[in-house]
């Protein structure tokens, strides 16, 4: 017999209380998994949401970032430039995406309404915006001829506008050099969504030709830089700096509000969630280990008069709380994953959040740090319950304990 | 000149219950010398089994002094009286107080356990003194697979395991038969001469007694 094996022995003496026990660390230990973990994968779905908006570096004209223009293109640049030949032999770059950004009317003849454009490479930015640029009709322009420059459409603006795919409408803008007006006529190749129900309204997708003959200019607002490694970014960032000081580089975290906001909310509530977790095992186990105490307190006292220290005894019961805290984490870490390998199969969809129009996947992340976080917590919360509730039975007068019944 | 195992000169030991102060030794003066078998008898309330649990080291004196070995341990820690307990007594309870999740063997070896004695050595002292106690067969046993006479023979194995300088024992055979308790008394004698260990035991059981090299007569906190 090892001071293990006693311990072991001592968890299995009451047997449903220990396994009530167990098993409420195990619940305990799964939901904070499993919560922290679907936490985790709403965070990752957002960071690529807005690294493939925005791209993970966002190269612009210096005053890009820091002031409004006061005309369209005021701070555009050129879109050949030094940093754009650096970055695409760059092997840590994946894409390099010229945008424009810009604003006017969109018109059927009958109807105009504000659109918010973009002129980008039609095929490769819905290539990079994958899920998150939704065709719901017609398919994404791949240099096919056609007649009018072909664009995409917001479903909501479509929708107030009456058009389909092949219809043909008006953008009207104010050119870069004169603030005067111009229009493009385009015809519509596809309806898009973003998921976001007021940006579709507004939504409308050019290439960058057809949005620098409307705004009557050569320059791009910024380049977007994907990378294959979002880890490389900070690094990326400081090379950009050294390399080039006469453009700003934006990284995606600086754009993603959206991102901070839910961050922001989803830890304060999940935070909350895992502290009321973890009081509640916190409390069971403290209740488990104070009956076993005081219905040991005679045994307490023979083995403090066999010789056992005060700090021995309290230190059995620690291994007895160990035991049980390392039981529950098996069996909840068991569940969490039995949770994170099922979800994906049962294709469960959580509903849009305020200001969406699309739901998301409802799946679960697995977190190695957070696993071991978890772990460590339940099993020291374990151990530190049986610590607080045997210390006073193991300095108990001998004569006293032996004398309990 | 061998000192005695226990000498204790004018010991006192008041208990407070609520306002009242009880004296429960009111100088207590005793000497059990090694190898001795020794009885301490009187009637409910005289002061047997505090002066026990003064012996034992599970209660502290008021007053007076306590040598153990020539050792003056009257004004010891709790620790050090710990440490004492572990390494030098045992003890035998009236309700055997073995620890029902361990076999025979486990209750029996804990002792050595907390002296951290290796393993290999443990198991063996551990069969010897099974051996001893005539319960060689039973050591995956649990305790309360084992009858009242079994059991307390478990608690004199555990008790010896370590060969101490004192064991305490508290009325040992007030549970048991009188076969049975013949037979324990019998044992505790005979493997406390073998180990060169001495025995001081509250009774009030005459079975007892007979076999004791020593009987003191505890009367209201004072021996007759």
């Amino acid at each position: 017999m090892n001071h293990i094996q006693l311990a072991w022995k001592n968890v299995l003496r009451n047997r449903r209380r220990s396994f009530v026990t167990i098993f409420i660390a195990a619940v305990g230990c799964a939901s904070i998994l499993i919560a922290g973990g679907f936490a985790l994968w709403t965070y990752d779905i957002l960071i690529e949401g807005a690294s493939r908006e925005f791209g993970h570096i966002t190269v612009a004209d210096k005053s890009f970032f820091a002031k409004e223009e006061e005309t369209p293109m005021q701070f555009g640049m050129q879109q050949d430039n030094r940093v754009a030949e650096y970055l695409e032999k760059n092997p840590e770059v994946a894409t390099l995406l010229p945008r424009i950004n810009y604003s006017g009317l969109i018109s059927n003849g009958d109807k105009s309404l504000i659109f918010l454009g973009t002129g980008a490479e039609l095929a490769r930015e819905a290539a990079v915006r994958k899920y998150f640029l939704v065709v719901r009709e017609g398919a994404i322009p791949r240099g096919e001829p056609s007649q009018l420059p072909q664009i995409l459409l917001g479903v909501a603006l479509a929708r107030n506008l009456g058009a389909k795919v092949g219809s043909q409408l008006t953008l009207i803008g104010t050119t870069a050099a004169t603030g005067g007006i111009n229009a493009v006529d385009v015809e519509v190749a596809a309806l898009v969504s973003t998921g976001w129900s007021e940006v579709d309204k507004r939504l409308v997708f050019s290439d960058i030709q057809t949005a620098q003959n409307l705004l009557m200019t050569d320059k791009i607002s910024t380049l977007s830089v994907f990378m294959h490694h979002l880890d490389k970014v900070p690094a990326m960032l400081e090379t950009l700096a050294a390399y080039d000081g006469e453009h700003a580089y934006m990284p995606w975290w600086e754009q993603a509000q959206y991102y901070h906001s839910v961050r922001a909310l989803y830890n304060r509530i999940f935070g909350l969630l895992g502290m009321i977790i973890i009081a509640l095992v916190l409390f069971s186990v403290i209740n488990t280990l104070a009956m076993a105490v005081v219905e040991r307190t005679r045994e307490i006292g023979t083995l403090r008069a066999l010789g056992a220290h005060p700090r021995e005894i309290i230190a059995q019961f620690v291994r007895e709380g160990g035991i049980i805290g390392l039981a529950g984490v098996m069996i909840g870490n068991l569940v969490a994953a039995a949770v994170i390998w099922t979800l994906p199969y049962l294709r469960l969809q959580m509903p849009p959040p305020p200001g969406r129009s699309e739901g998301y996947p409802l799946l679960v992340a697995g977190s190695p740090t957070l696993t071991l976080v978890t772990n460590a917590l339940i099993v020291l919360l374990c151990m530190g319950a049986a610590w607080a509730v045997s210390r006073r039975a193991a300095s108990k007068p001998i004569v006293d304990a032996l004398g309990h019944v | 000149m061998e000192h005695p195992v226990i000498e204790l000169n004018q010991v006192v030991k008041h208990y407070r219950i609520g306002d009242n102060q009880i004296s429960a030794l009111r100088g207590v003066d005793l000497q059990l010398q090694a190898r001795d078998f020794a009885a301490i008898r009187g009637p409910s309330g005289s002061g047997k089994s505090t002066l026990l649990n003064i012996c034992g080291l599970i209660d502290r004196i008021d007053g007076g002094s306590y040598r153990l070995a020539g050792e003056d341990i009257s004004e010891l820690d709790e620790a050090a009286c710990t440490e004492i307990r572990r390494k030098r007594m045992g003890f035998i309870f009236q309700n055997y107080n073995l620890v029902p999740v361990m076999s025979v063997f486990d209750n029996v070896e804990y002792p050595l356990l907390l002296n951290n004695v290796p393993k290999a050595e443990r198991r063996a002292l551990v069969s010897d003194i099974l051996d001893k106690v005539g319960l060689t067969g039973f050591a995956e046993r649990k305790p309360d697979q084992l009858s009242g006479g079994q059991r307390q023979r478990v608690a004199i194995a555990r008790a010896l395991v370590k060969a101490p300088l004192l064991v305490i024992a508290d009325e040992p055979t007030a549970n048991l038969d009188t076969d049975t308790a013949e037979h324990i008394v019998e044992l505790m004698k005979s493997l406390g001469h073998r180990l060169g260990t001495s025995f001081l035991i509250a009774t009030h059981d005459d079975r007892m007694t007979r076999h004791c090299d020593k009987v003191f007569s505890m009367q209201d906190g004072v021996i007759a």
